[in-house]
């Protein structure tokens, strides 16, 4: 099969224009030579033939920074001018303007030299599968779901998962890749290899909370009968007449206990004892007393809300509802499960509207905010999933969640109401949600086609006896599959085998012996590695199997399927149309979910979400389930414009969000209910709408407490204007001198704009990141901001978002700062095209790509940037089909 | 941890340590500290911590050089051991321009630009360079420890502090539990079948080669680079294979610690961390060992509510403040690692401290500086001079430290990373 194509190929190859032709040259970094001046007066008359301070000459130093040598001498004259070194305090000083134009234009060579140094040109290395791939194709391949925790994460920052030269490979993980290939075989084998018939649990939560409330019932019931028995005994005891003096001695010492005499029964000739009643003394029999009044008019209220003996409430008052509990029985296999919910929005309900100590508490929360179920693995605590609950008593509402149940991993449930992470206090009484039972369905796995690779397999389970030619044939077929269609080398197979025969030796049975065989198959290079061979020095286009997988993998992070192997082993893959057509049926695909989120997290760092924790005493409505649907709201909306080819720069502003029940909720949306994202109209002059209006990307700017004015701009240059600032550098002096002040944010980061090391990047970025302040540390709105500090005070200011950019246009407020960013569209656009292409190829995207983003862009635009266009644009393109 | 582990932990810190009679495990033909004759041999600690100290309390002043020099507040709790450490300062990477770089180049000093078309390179540790010499005759050549936090929290990228001879990440343990296991806990399967999977595992290296030739084929150079690093480790399972072949016979060394509580977190991990790496290198488990600390646990565990990069971006106030009290935590948990260096005695009377050589630093001043890396060497393993305050000529290469350190401890070595030479004001 290998290389059958290559004919065909080679005509398609020879059409292409040649490599060096027709490439615009990459730019060189070099030193603008009207900075000579500049530098000969601070840093030349120093460092000269003849004086050489300090061993450095820069006399003979070049400026064109094209070598790694002539790099690393202008990185030490920037790093010392930044760390202020240089020039010496006692030597002349340049003007402050004009150093910061040239540490501006210093850094940013810097960043040019190093850019076109470490350019690849083009050159894709052999990559293995990062952790998301190797997930999927082992999905793929054996029909399960396995946890890929063991292995370590991927890639170096500042490059995607994809770039093959940065994905390592390590004993230690060598070792992870065997164990985990291992426990995929063995959940395929207990899930295929003796078909699980479809099944169904049925769970009636109410069952188990009524059980439990009623025990606790009928136990304080025979508490307090008893309690009543004893006392009416001591009181009989105590009317005698030769108890008379003690009991006028006992009354006249505890004048106000209501239990005096009962506490004094030892006194009392003829009292009983209150062990003779079950209670360890007197104190315990009245503690008993105390219990009742706090837990039984609860459980008689809760008792008393209607359909409660066909459902259970979530209430955290009652500690036995505090979140109905279910579990996947022990005994299914690991597998897909349905999780079928049916509940109703019911409150909040008054529970316990006589208690006094209920008054006190402070205003209930509102009673939209009640409307959110979390489902929690049991064990862990870790919200699987958060819904909106939509249905009523009177049409209750199914929820339907998919659930995997790994091995080893979490098969036990609960249900509660979404918590905020500080208390509630009428949530611990008033039950909002009502769950009438729940289900659990599957495994789904069965129900699917069965993989090729198991379909391999299963003969040789149901065989009575099996001929090594069989077992051969076997690891086979499955090795081809694994290998993504490469047929492995006889001599491999010959030792697969060898090692079927020695676990046969060693006592285990085929089905079992086969395993070990199996899960070295997907630790080999073969599997681990997407291999496109060329030789030295060479380019050669890809086979249409080569590209069946480069492509599955770009839109997928998976192996092809059926449809595409068979295309590319019929040679039709690089049909221009076939292959226009072959993208749009995988970005169509569910699997296409994979480019929505694992390229858009990296793309544009979403990652940072999770870098700290947001304050819950700040920020209460910014629970962890809205975290989640903040960052769901990103992939969301970039799915949305993906799937229906919208254009890109709708991530810069946008008339709609995409957004569901509990962030229409957050954002302060009405009519929106129900847990899928789905587009919604804004109103006129909304600041949502585009990247910058997006909760999760504002909180990325922040530390969780306070909004980053710096972080926040610099985002913006990075991703939306695509004009990076330079990376922080190194041994910059800090600025101390206003620590300890009470100071608005923008006067504390003035001081950015005093020294010429700050201001060559801060007057860029700092503008941008005010003009955002408007949005507090969690993306909600607000117009003013304060700082308060112990030991110094409290000051309050409105937000003054009005500024410029640095040399640019001015603007009023977010708004205008936001029509701004939107009017540069091509930036936008070129930006996401070098993410794209690197995330695709699998390779840093360097300055000998600049006709290939040209191309993309250029293409794009034709089509208002539509975002299928972009892909197709580099699917199409020469690189695409070249290693 | 439990209260009876916690006072078991106690008990053995205060008191005298011995070490264990290796002679009696038949340890005779691996170990030569078990033979008098034999000096006793060299060890390395080398203990890294992301984000830098506090620039104003940390080092001692520069003036006052030499011995009996002030401590400075950070140092503090170093006092009772004075005499037998040495600040360096005045040392950087030559290399070093990223502030956010972390720990990845810390025990190398490499040059990250050095290999054209590539955005990242490194190359040997420090730490494996002693190793690859004195890891030879001990059941781990090297032990790694980290810890669970991310590397993304001051350590930069990596798997540990530890850089192979290609200059890939080495794994280490990332809980004192899977540290005490993996180093302590015995062996359950009988012999034979140890010998038996020995030999499988043997076979499965031999099958998947086969693979790693078919793959190979009419490659080019840097696709050869990939695949070598795959082949690359299977060679070292190899080595570990045969390194588990020779030691199948021999018992793992009986803990003189008990087995650590699961989910330490912060000043206790860095405790207990502490507590396995002296029985390792006391039991002769290995001879090399390096720690990559956590951060982020540690300023929760001692109540600092500051996250650890806002931290090392301090300004006077609460974020100085949370950086001085960090600094205080550290040096009392390197106050209490060289009390049980020091009470560790061999039957010859010589301690282990005698023959360690420890490393505590970071390759980050504070915020982002990346010259003066803060820098402590204890120990009589490399015959430097301790009790003293060193300040080097400023940028003086970190490199010529480790290589000074090495050079001391018998280490045959040419250079490592941008290193010059040697340092004689460390002797």
């Amino acid at each position: 099969m290998r290389g059958s194509h290559l004919p065909l190929a080679a005509l398609f190859w020879s059409a292409f224009s040649s490599f060096s032709s027709g490439a615009t040259a990459a730019p060189q970094a070099a030193v603008n030579t009207k900075y000579k001046a500049f530098f000969k007066d601070y840093c030349v008359s120093c460092h000269d033939e003849e004086k050489h301070k300090g061993s450095v000459r820069l006399d003979n130093l070049s400026f064109e920074i094209n070598s790694l040598e002539a790099a690393e001498r202008w990185q030490k004259v920037l790093n010392s001018m930044n760390s202020g070194e240089m020039p010496p305090e006692d030597k002349k000083q340049p003007d402050k303007v004009l150093k910061t134009d040239f540490l501006e234009h210093l850094s940013q060579e810097m960043v040019v030299a190093r850019k076109t140094i470490g350019d690849a040109n083009g050159k894709i290395t052999l990559r293995r599968l990062n952790r998301r791939e190797y997930k999927n194709t082992l999905r793929d391949l054996l029909g399960v779901d396995i946890s890929v925790a063991d292995l370590p994460p991927d890639g170096s920052p500042g490059t995607f998962d994809t770039v093959g030269s940065s994905l390592f490979m390590s004993s230690s993980q060598f070792e992870s890749y065997r164990h985990l290939g291992r426990n995929a075989v063995n959940a395929a084998f207990e899930l295929f290899a003796t078909p699980v018939a479809n099944r169904k649990h049925h769970i009636e939560p109410e069952e188990a909370v009524n059980k439990t409330v009623e025990k606790e019932m009928a136990r304080q019931g025979s508490i307090r009968k008893r309690v009543a028995m004893w006392t009416r005994e001591v009181d009989t005891a105590a009317k005698r007449p030769e108890n008379a003096n003690v009991v006028a001695e006992i009354r006249a010492k505890t004048k106000t206990e209501p239990h005096q005499l009962h506490a004094a029964w030892e006194k009392i000739a003829g009292a009983p004892a209150p062990t003779e009643f079950g209670f360890v003394d007197a104190q315990d029999a009245f503690g008993h007393e105390g219990q009742w009044k706090t837990f039984i008019p609860p459980i008689v209220d809760y008792l008393s809300l209607p359909k409660v003996r066909s459902g259970a409430y979530l209430s955290s008052g009652m500690s036995s509802t505090t979140a109905a509990a279910c579990s996947v029985p022990n005994e299914w296999p690991p597998g897909d499960y349905l999780m079928r919910i049916r509940l109703a929005y019911v409150g909040p309900l008054s529970l316990v509207p006589s208690r006094t100590d209920f008054k006190a508490m402070p205003a209930p929360e509102p009673a939209e905010n009640r409307r959110f179920l979390d489902v929690i693995y049991a064990d862990s605590e870790i919200v699987l999933s958060t819904h909106q609950v939509t249905g009523t008593m009177e049409a209750p509402q199914e929820l339907v969640v998919p659930v995997s149940i790994k091995k080893p991993g979490y098969r036990f449930f609960r249900l509660r109401e979404t918590n905020p992470e500080v208390s509630r206090t009428d949530v611990d009484k008033n039950p909002a949600i009502w769950i009438d039972w729940v289900e659990f369905e599957g495994p789904l796995n069965t129900t699917r086609p069965t993989p090729v690779a198991i379909q391999a397999i299963q003969p040789l389970l149901t065989k009575a006896s099996s001929t090594d030619v069989d077992v051969r044939k076997t690891l086979e077929t499955f090795a081809v599959q694994a290998f993504r269609g490469r047929v492995p080398s006889p001599a491999y197979l010959d030792k697969l085998l060898a090692l079927y025969q020695t676990r046969r030796e060693a006592g285990e049975k085929p089905e079992i012996a086969i395993r070990t065989p199996l899960s070295l198959v997907l630790s080999s290079p073969h599997f681990l590695y997407l291999s496109e061979p060329v030789a030295e020095k060479q380019r050669r286009p890809l086979t249409d199997l080569e590209l069946a997988t480069r492509l599955s993998y770009f839109l997928w992070s998976a192996p092809p399927d059926a449809q595409l192997l068979s295309l590319a082993q019929q040679g039709q893959l690089q049909q221009p149309a076939i292959l226009k057509s072959e993208v749009e049926r995988l970005l169509a695909s569910e699997k296409a979910r994979e480019l929505v989120t694992g390229f858009t997290r990296q793309w544009l760092g979403i990652d940072r979400l999770d870098f700290f924790m947001f304050n819950p005493k700040r920020f209460p409505a910014f629970s962890s389930a809205v975290k989640e649907a903040a960052r769901e709201e990103v992939f969301s909306t970039v799915a949305l414009l993906l799937k229906n080819n919208r254009s890109l720069t709708n991530l810069l502003t946008s008339s709609e969000v995409v957004v569901n029940g509990l962030l229409a909720n957050y954002y302060k949306m009405d009519g929106v209910a129900g847990d899928e994202f789905r587009p919604v109209t804004l109103p006129a002059k909304s600041p949502r709408g585009g990247l910058l209006g997006m909760a999760a990307i504002l909180a990325m700017g922040s530390n969780g407490e306070h909004t980053s004015p710096v972080e926040r701009g610099a985002w913006v240059m990075r991703k939306m204007l695509f004009t990076p600032p330079p990376p922080a550098p190194p041994n910059v002096p800090q600025l101390t001198r206003l620590e300890g002040q009470l100071l608005t944010t923008r006067e504390r980061l003035s001081a950015h704009q005093e020294d010429p090391q700050c201001a060559s990047c801060h007057r860029k970025i700092d503008p941008i990141g005010f003009g955002l302040e408007n949005f507090d540390a969690v993306g909600q709105w607000r117009t003013q901001d304060g700082y308060e500090k112990e030991g110094v005070g409290k000051k309050t200011w409105e937000i003054e978002p009005a500024g410029a950019f640095h040399n640019g246009p001015a603007f009023a407020n977010y708004l205008e700062l936001r029509s701004l960013i939107a009017a540069k569209p091509e930036n936008f656009a070129r930006g996401f095209t070098e993410a794209l292409i690197e995330y695709g190829l699998g390779r840093p995207c360097g300055f000998s790509d600049q006709d290939l983003v040209q191309g993309i862009v250029q293409a794009a635009r034709k089509r208002d940037f539509a975002m299928q266009e972009f892909i197709q644009a580099l699917v199409a393109s020469q690189a695409f089909h070249t290693k | 941890m439990s209260l009876l582990s916690r006072r078991h932990f106690l008990r053995s810190a205060s008191a005298l340590i011995a070490l264990p009679a290796l002679e009696s495990f038949g340890f005779r033909r691996f170990a030569s500290a078990a033979s008098p004759a034999v000096p006793a041999p060299k060890r390395f600690i080398f203990l890294g911590f992301g984000f830098g100290v506090t620039n104003e309390t940390w080092f001692p002043d520069p003036k006052t050089t030499g011995e009996k020099y002030p401590l400075p507040p950070g140092l503090e709790p170093l006092a009772r051991h004075q005499k037998d450490f040495t600040v360096v300062q005045g040392c950087r990477h030559r290399f070093s321009d990223n502030p956010h770089g972390g720990s990845t180049f810390w025990l190398t000093g490499a040059n990250p630009f050095s290999e054209p078309g590539q955005s990242f390179h490194n190359t040997i540790s420090a730490d494996q360079i002693a190793a690859a010499q004195l890891g030879k005759e001990t059941r781990f050549t090297s032990v790694q420890l980290c810890s669970s936090e991310p590397a993304s929290t001051g350590h930069g990228a990596g798997l540990s502090l530890a850089w192979d001879d290609h200059g890939k990440p080495i794994p280490g343990f990332e809980t004192p539990l899977q540290a005490f296991h993996k180093m302590f806990s015995p062996e359950t399967a009988p012999l034979a079948q140890r010998k038996a999977m020995l030999l499988q595992e043997r076979s499965i290296l031999d099958t998947v080669l086969e693979d790693v030739n078919d793959i190979s084929r009419g490659l080019n150079k840097t696709d050869i680079d990939k695949v070598s690093e795959y082949l690359q480790s299977l060679r070292d399972i190899e080595t570990r294979l045969e390194k588990e072949e020779k030691w199948l016979t021999v018992e793992k060394p009986k803990s003189p610690v008990s087995a650590p509580g699961n989910g330490l977190a912060g000043r206790e991990e860095i405790k207990v961390m502490y507590d396995l790496l002296v029985a390792a290198l006391q039991t002769d488990i290995t001879r090399v060992v390096t720690y990559r600390q956590p951060i982020s646990s540690l300023l929760t565990s001692i109540g600092v509510k500051v996250a650890a990069h806002d931290m090392s971006h301090y300004s006077p106030g609460e974020r100085m403040a949370a950086s001085q009290t960090r600094d205080v935590a550290q040096s009392e948990l390197l106050a209490g690692l060289l009390d049980k260096l020091k009470a560790t005695t061999s039957p010859d009377g010589t301690t282990l401290f005698d023959h360690t050589t420890l490393v505590f630093g970071s390759n980050l001043r504070t915020g982002h500086y990346l010259d003066n890396c803060p820098t402590i060497l204890a120990g009589g393993g490399a015959g430097i001079k301790l009790g003293q305050h060193v300040v080097l000529p400023k940028d003086t290469p970190l490199c010529n430290v480790w290589l000074t350190l090495l050079k001391g401890s018998g280490i045959s070595v040419q250079s490592i990373g941008d290193s010059t030479g040697t340092l004689t004001a460390l002797s």
